[in-house]
């Protein structure tokens, strides 16, 4: 799907630690802008009543790309955002590691929270990523 | 024609391999490849229901219609976050 929306878009799919600090410094937005939210999905240290340590995270790479554009495109329709940048960690992730990080800029806070929760929402629907637990 | 198929996650498991290529009547459709999978790969049926089933890099329904050199893929309840 071609990318032909004016709104800054980034998505990361990386087996990479993701770098906090690194994308904070990163984030550019206009004077019109007035909330940016941001959330971190971490590895909980138990799945399913059961101690682990670690979630291997397996992902089939073209179509993630392509769901995230159609989502990316959709959200872009419902709510007037400037920015959306999401990084998903693939392999294995630590306990208490960030496996997600996504940040949606728009001019109020609602419109930048409900966006961010739908993104989230509609990635655990159609984003074909899988994971498992590592004991 | 011939149809390459993709298996992802604990459904590579279920059949012991990650990639097939069946070869398939002309016209045949997402459910008649799906049906044929269950039949070489038998555990697959226990996940029938669940099972999600894409074109490429789309999600199609049972009554798409195949064409030659498509490639499929299989795989579960998607799970990222």
């Amino acid at each position: 799907m071609l990318n032909t929306s004016l709104v800054n878009r980034h998505l990361t799919i990386t087996t990479e630690p993701i770098d906090e600090g690194a994308l904070l410094c990163a984030r550019t937005m206009s004077v019109g802008m007035g909330a940016v939210v941001y959330f971190l999905g971490v590895v909980r240290g138990n799945e399913d009543g059961k101690t682990i340590s670690a979630i291997e995270y397996e992902a089939f790479e073209k179509m993630v790309t392509h769901q995230f554009n159609v989502l990316f495109a959709e959200m872009e329709k419902r709510w007037p955002i400037e920015s959306v940048r999401l990084v998903h960690r693939i392999g294995v992730v630590k306990v208490n590691e960030p496996s997600l990080w996504v940040e949606v800029i728009a001019p109020h806070r609602g419109e930048a929270f409900a966006a961010c929760q739908w993104l989230i929402d509609g990635m655990k629907r159609v984003v074909p990523i899988w994971k498992k637990p590592v004991a | 024609m011939e149809i390459s198929v993709h298996f992802y996650s604990y459904l590579k498991e279920l059949t012991g391999c990650a990639r097939t290529v069946e070869t398939l009547a002309a016209d045949t459709t997402v459910g008649v490849l799906h049906d044929q999978l269950m039949e070489k790969f038998p555990k697959l049926t226990a996940m029938k229901k669940s099972t999600l089933i894409s074109v490429g890099v789309e999600y199609q329904p049972r009554d798409y219609v195949l064409h030659d050199g498509e490639e499929v893929s299989l795989f579960p309840p998607v799970q990222g976050g």
